[in-house]
């Protein structure tokens, strides 16, 4: 069965389209196309792009309210102050850390979810567990780390207890204040809170392989597994592959807000991320030109993160985002 | 674009109603272990809403204590009722309902357009246009450039402020592009030979086979439109009747925190009155107002939902 | 951090001022423009005041914190707007205020009337109101006149913000602490024999023996001592040690003879943190204490379990309520104004001070602002007080035979029911315009909560058993008496100026706190001294002189500006 595939693959290959030089018959043939996108990039540019003069603030003393002729200008010295911080390396570190880990757990239990979730055969009850496990998506954070941090807490906290009961710990662990649980409470808590959410997108893919093909396949004898690995794998790659790259761009953006509820003096070490260190150090300080610092920062790292993770795929003969 | 799928002929994820080959125990044990396993989660998943209920039915002095999970301990309807007191979050539920329909629609209309010229594959802008595009979602310019355009684009306390800025997303398209590109580009190619330009193509061919994809969509557009408060926030927060659900109730809570804890009001000399206050406390307000804040939204699910998770039948697409 | 940053800083201050020299600039033709404007405008209210018209007219308002808006037909504000023609448009803020105010004031967006702040103070945001409040608002002239020179901005001298709070007027009735202190149950000082609690050792061997003799309260382990040091809510670990050398709540300072110097790494604060290490050792501080979010904390309170803690009264007062419902009276509190030695005199209650911070400014977009100010000084008229805080005579409350303000259960009621609020009581002028605070001119307190018949008739028996055997008529009686306050106090008020080093130093010392401090306590106390050391070092690494140097500065201004 899977050479039948692969041969159905290689068919299916398309021609990789030359490159053309634009010329006017060309965008005459094409009007349609450029009518139907070319607004849309103007309004793209306006409203995306016009706004990036802003960054000029990075290089400023910012202070709001004074003309911009009047601003000082500083340079490199707010890169310099958010680069040279003695927290900036562990900062780094730990967004880098916890993005990775979101990441990579919310794009497992997502794809795992739809798979399971296509293999129950009851539409009610398919519809009714897709219902409640995006449930938790729409509870703000400080719900859901309020009930995390009650579930962690030695008193009465219920992963205690059942941790307890199963005998897998003797006494009650302070969950909270130890660095070394942080980042996974961290994973775990958007594993729980979005996981019903990530799922959506996969089973739109899924919705969409041809049926036929499950038919070929089992009529090739491939039984439950093999389905999944040869018929609904391949029919979401393209998707898996996608978000991939784009969420690679994403990994510091670990976020502030759980982080910021759930950490306490005791494992700031590892709870502290760039977004949490630019609020503190840039927007509460009335220092906008930090602020803007850090987002430029952020920036080129996400580009070129996106761009090697779009190589990559290249290199690998895979979908690409560009 | 698509080159490495398995491309469907026919856009139908039916429902495989047929059982799947009798070999053994096998299945039986997967499907207990699958039972299992989506009991659990579905158990882990409800509760936080569950207790969010819980929370919000009980009294609010009594819920400090903590220890509310399923049942509320003190049965009360104050919290709802401190909700709805004011009068201003009707309206506002209708300004959210209009700009959450608007937003929606406009978004699947023009993000599929764009989707749909960025899959073309013999498009002379292609590339370039999809660079722009992408790389809008790797940075933002900040608060106060993004204020100074809204400003000078008169924008400020008007409608379209929610609109307007919002029409287009640069990941919901790479989404529709990388679904348009599983779709067969036979069918593509024969409407052409039939003389059918872009436009109509997209409109009679692409956009009615993206049902799927665009259910998605729309209930991500739909739920962040729904949710946003930042814009109301930032662009018309001076203007009560431009308000809406989710500005309202995060105002209501806002005041609710600031009326418990507030050091300054609490500064002046025998502040006893305030902290009557705590009949509702933060903690149930904040339960309340997510309640209501997700039922209507959480009411359009199913409608969208039986596209992605039952499949469409979209009988014959080939022409 | 060396000097080159200083330079910077200093030129920025440079910058600063220079800035606001233009600013007092414009201000300056404001004003004139205000006055003609204002002359013309008294010239028309007196022809109208003939014919007994009031002209409607709109303030917008900006409040810089959370709030709710009243009913379309709020009754108070219906009575403002028949009288004297006013209607206030409020806009109330949810969100962040950091954000909020960066577009405000990089649009230059503002309403007429605006909360006090520094950011839109040091933008230009307000108008100076010296002129406005001579010539035309008599009331508030009065009202403010003992104050006048603390209500002027330090970086140019102008007054811009009405103070909302701090200014008193008569007797000064107080029955309710809301301040810092070291809490105890009220059931182990029945349960003791009502000591006499002065120092930081009686007051843990207290809570040690309480533990001892009751294991758990109603089935729950006893916890003997909490320290809640969650987001801003950072008192409860860092503030103490001032306390307990009998000084005042300055911050993150003590201030002797004039001189600031921040308290974190001094000897004195090593022995209340070292003590907490020997409480923790015996088991006396609750285990997740340090991990503990706000919510943990107030259930923790909230089910009587905790036998003390270091906080500021209005922060827990919603758990004292829950027990108060739960009918558990004898688990609220009695703050003690603890000090390390029986010879330090405490000084925890101060006599209350001016709050430059969030009163009424008025912004540069006011098209009037002669009618505002008039506006606000016709609210400082007594008749209007007592609308504004009592409300109407009759229906909000009653006026004895000896002329006392009381009122019924139901009218008690009504006043903390917050759908009630809404359309009965101007609430947000009650909080942020300028009032009388004290007593009026017929001797009823400004407030039905320090109005003594009315504290009274809400004592439960048990606390009038507990005052009864100390001899005390409140529980504020547990607290000395407090001293004029120092010209300069207090020092938690210096604008330490956005963006400054000073600032920033400040957040630094405040990371610090908060991660060694916990360690510290925690640690073996054989440990401690280590942990200690560790944490001064890494106090000696911050510029710390940057931050006191600019507090310091403050203080010798406000010593050279405020002293009479």
């Amino acid at each position: 069965m899977d050479e039948t595939l692969a041969r159905k693959k290689v068919v299916r290959h398309p021609k990789k389209p030359k490159k053309q030089p634009i010329t006017w018959s060309i965008i005459k043939s094409q009007n349609q196309l450029i009518w139907m996108s070319v607004p849309l990039l103007f309004y793209i540019i306006l409203f995306a792009y016009v706004p990036v003069w802003g960054w000029t603030m990075a290089f400023q003393n910012y202070r709001p309210g004074r003309p911009f002729s009047e601003q000082k200008w500083v340079g490199f010295d707010q890169f310099k102050f958010l680069l040279t911080d003695d927290n900036f390396l562990r900062v780094l570190r730990n967004t880098l850390a916890m993005g990775l880990i979101n990441m990579i757990l919310g794009f497992v239990t997502a794809i795992v979810l739809a798979l399971l979730l296509n293999e129950i055969r009851k539409v009610f009850w398919k519809r009714t567990v897709q219902t409640i496990s995006y449930l938790p998506h729409f509870l703000s954070w400080i719900i859901v780390t309020g009930i995390v941090a009650t579930s962690l807490s030695i008193n009465d906290g219920i992963i205690n207890i059942v941790l307890m009961k199963l005998h897998l710990i003797r006494e009650p662990i302070l969950w909270l204040s130890e660095g070394k649980y942080f980042w996974g409470i961290v994973g775990a808590s958007h594993v729980w809170k979005e996981v019903g959410w990530n799922t959506i997108i996969y089973l739109a893919a899924i919705a969409s392989i041809d049926p036929a093909l499950y038919e070929a396949a089992e009529i090739d004898g491939a039984n439950r597994y093999k389905k999944m690995a040869f018929v609904t794998l391949p029919g979401i790659k393209a998707t898996i592959v996608i978000l991939l790259i784009m969420s690679v761009g994403h990994v510091l953006e670990a976020g502030f807000e759980v982080q910021y509820l759930l950490g306490n003096g005791l494992v700031v070490d590892w709870s502290e991320t760039i977004d949490i260190f630019v609020l503190k150090y840039g927007i509460a300080q009335g220092n906008y030109s930090l602020a803007t610092a850090g987002g430029i920062f952020k920036t080129v790292v996400s580009i070129t993160l996106l761009l090697l993770a779009n190589w990559t795929a290249k290199r690998l003969g895979e979908e690409r985002l560009l | 674009m698509g080159t490495e799928q398995v491309s469907p002929q026919k856009t139908a994820g039916i429902v495989m109603k047929k059982r799947i080959g009798s070999n053994g125990i096998e299945p039986v044990l997967f499907n207990t272990f699958n039972t299992i396993f989506m009991i659990i989660l579905v158990t882990v998943t409800l509760y936080p809403f569950l207790n969010t209920i819980a929370v919000s039915l009980n009294a609010g002095n009594d819920t400090i204590r903590g220890g509310i999970y399923l049942w509320p301990r003190q049965w009360t309807m104050q919290n709802y009722k401190a909700v709805f007191a004011s009068g201003t979050i009707y309206d506002a539920f209708w300004i959210s309902v209009a700009r959450t329909v608007i937003s929606t629609l406009l978004n699947i209309f023009l993000t599929t357009m764009l989707a749909y010229t960025l899959s073309r594959k013999e498009y002379v802008f292609r590339k370039s246009i999809t660079v722009i595009f992408v790389l809008t979602m790797y940075f933002s310019a900040g608060l106060i450039p993004g204020y100074f355009l809204i400003k000078q684009l008169h924008l400020l306390n008007t409608f379209w402020v929610y609109v307007i800025p919002s029409m287009l997303s640069a990941f919901n398209m790479i989404v529709i592009r990388t679904y348009i590109g599983t779709l067969p580009e036979s069918l593509i190619e024969s409407a052409k030979i039939d003389g059918a330009g872009d436009f109509k193509i997209f409109m009679r061919i692409i956009f009615p086979l993206c049902k799927p994809v665009l259910a998605t969509i729309a209930l991500f557009v739909a739920v962040g439109a729904w949710n946003s408060w930042f814009d109301a926030f930032l662009y018309t927060s001076s203007k009560q009747e431009l308000s809406t659900l989710q500005y309202e109730l995060m105002k209501l809570l806002s005041s609710t925190m600031n009326s418990n804890s507030n050091p300054n009001v609490a500064a002046g000399i025998g502040m006893k009155e305030n902290s009557a206050l705590s009949l509702v406390t933060p903690i149930s307000i904040r339960a309340a107002v997510t309640i209501v804040a997700s039922v209507p939204i959480l009411c359009v699910y199913p409608f969208l939902q039986k596209y992605f998770v039952v499949g469409l039948n979209v009988g014959s697409v080939k022409e | 951090m060396g000097g080159k940053s200083k330079a910077r800083f200093k030129l920025s201050l440079i910058a600063l001022l220079a800035l606001s020299f233009t600013l007092s600039g414009c201000g300056g033709n404001n004003k004139t423009n205000s006055e003609s404007k204002g002359n013309t405008a008294t010239a028309t209210a007196a022809a109208n005041s003939d014919s007994s018209k009031v002209e409607p007219f709109d303030i917008s308002v900006f409040i810089g914190q959370a709030g709710q808006q009243p009913t379309p037909d709020n009754k108070i504000y219906k009575k403002i707007k028949d009288e004297l023609g006013a209607t206030f448009n409020y806009e109330y803020l949810a969100g962040d205020l950091n954000q909020k105010l960066g577009v405000m004031i990089a649009g230059q967006d503002y309403p007429d009337v605006m909360t006090g702040n520094t950011k839109l103070t040091a933008a230009g945001a307000y108008i100076p109101l010296e002129d406005l409040i001579e010539q035309h608002a008599p009331n508030l002239k009065a009202h403010y006149a003992d104050y006048w020179n603390m209500m002027k901005d330090p970086n140019d001298g102008h007054i811009y913000i009405l103070p909302n709070y701090g200014v008193y007027n008569g007797k000064v009735n107080s029955t309710y602490y809301s301040g810092p202190a070291f809490w105890i149950q009220k059931a182990i000082l029945k349960e003791f024999g009502y000591p006499k609690v002065k120092t930081l050792d009686e007051y843990f061997d207290l809570i040690a023996k309480y533990k001892e003799k009751y294991p758990t309260i109603d089935g729950s382990p006893t916890i003997g001592f909490e320290i809640l040091n969650n987001d801003w809510r950072n008192w409860g670990l860092f503030n103490a040690p001032q306390h307990l050398i009998g000084h005042p709540n300055d911050g993150g300072v003590v201030v002797k003879d004039g001189v600031a110097e921040i308290f974190a790494d001094k000897d004195y604060a090593k022995q209340y943190y070292q003590k907490l290490n020997e409480a923790n050792e015996l088991g006396l501080i609750d285990k997740e204490t340090f991990v503990q979010n706000y919510d943990q904390y107030m259930a923790k309170l909230s089910s009587g379990t905790v036998l003390g803690m270091f906080d500021q009264h209005w922060n827990f007062g919603a758990a004292e309520d829950s027990l108060k419902t739960q009918k558990k009276d004898e688990r609220t509190y009695v703050g003690l104004p603890l000090v390390f030695d029986t010879n330090t005199k405490d000084y925890y209650r101060d006599l209350p001070v001016l709050n430059l911070n969030n009163g009424f400014g008025i912004s540069v977009n006011a098209k009037d602002p002669v009618k505002i100010i008039k506006l606000l000084d016709a609210l400082m008229a007594e008749d209007w007080q007592k609308t504004l805080a009592w409300g109407i005579q009759g229906e909000d409350y009653e006026v004895n035979e000896k002329g006392r303000f009381i009122r019924t259960q139901e009218q008690r009621d009504n006043a903390v029911d917050s759908t009630w609020i809404l359309a009965n009581k101007a609430k947000t002028i009650v909080d942020f315009a300028p009032k009388l605070e004290g007593s009026y001119s017929d001797g009823n307190s400004t407030g039905a909560d320090s109005q003594i018949e009315e504290y009274q008739a809400g004592l439960k028996p048990y606390d009038k058993e507990i005052l009864d055997a100390y001899g005390f008529n409140s529980y504020v009686d547990f607290f000395s008496e407090p001293p004029a306050n120092p010209v300069y106090y207090p020092a938690w008020s210096i604008d330490l100026v956005e963006g400054s080093e000073a600032k920033v130093v400040n957040t630094k010392l405040n990371d610090l706190s908060t991660k060694f401090l916990p360690k510290a306590i925690l640690a073996e106390p054989a440990e401690f001294d280590s942990a200690w050391s560790e944490y001064v070092a890494q106090i000696g690494k911050v510029n710390v002189k940057a931050y006191e140097d600019k507090i310091n500065e403050q203080i010798k201004w406000r010593i050279d500006k405020w002293s009479k």
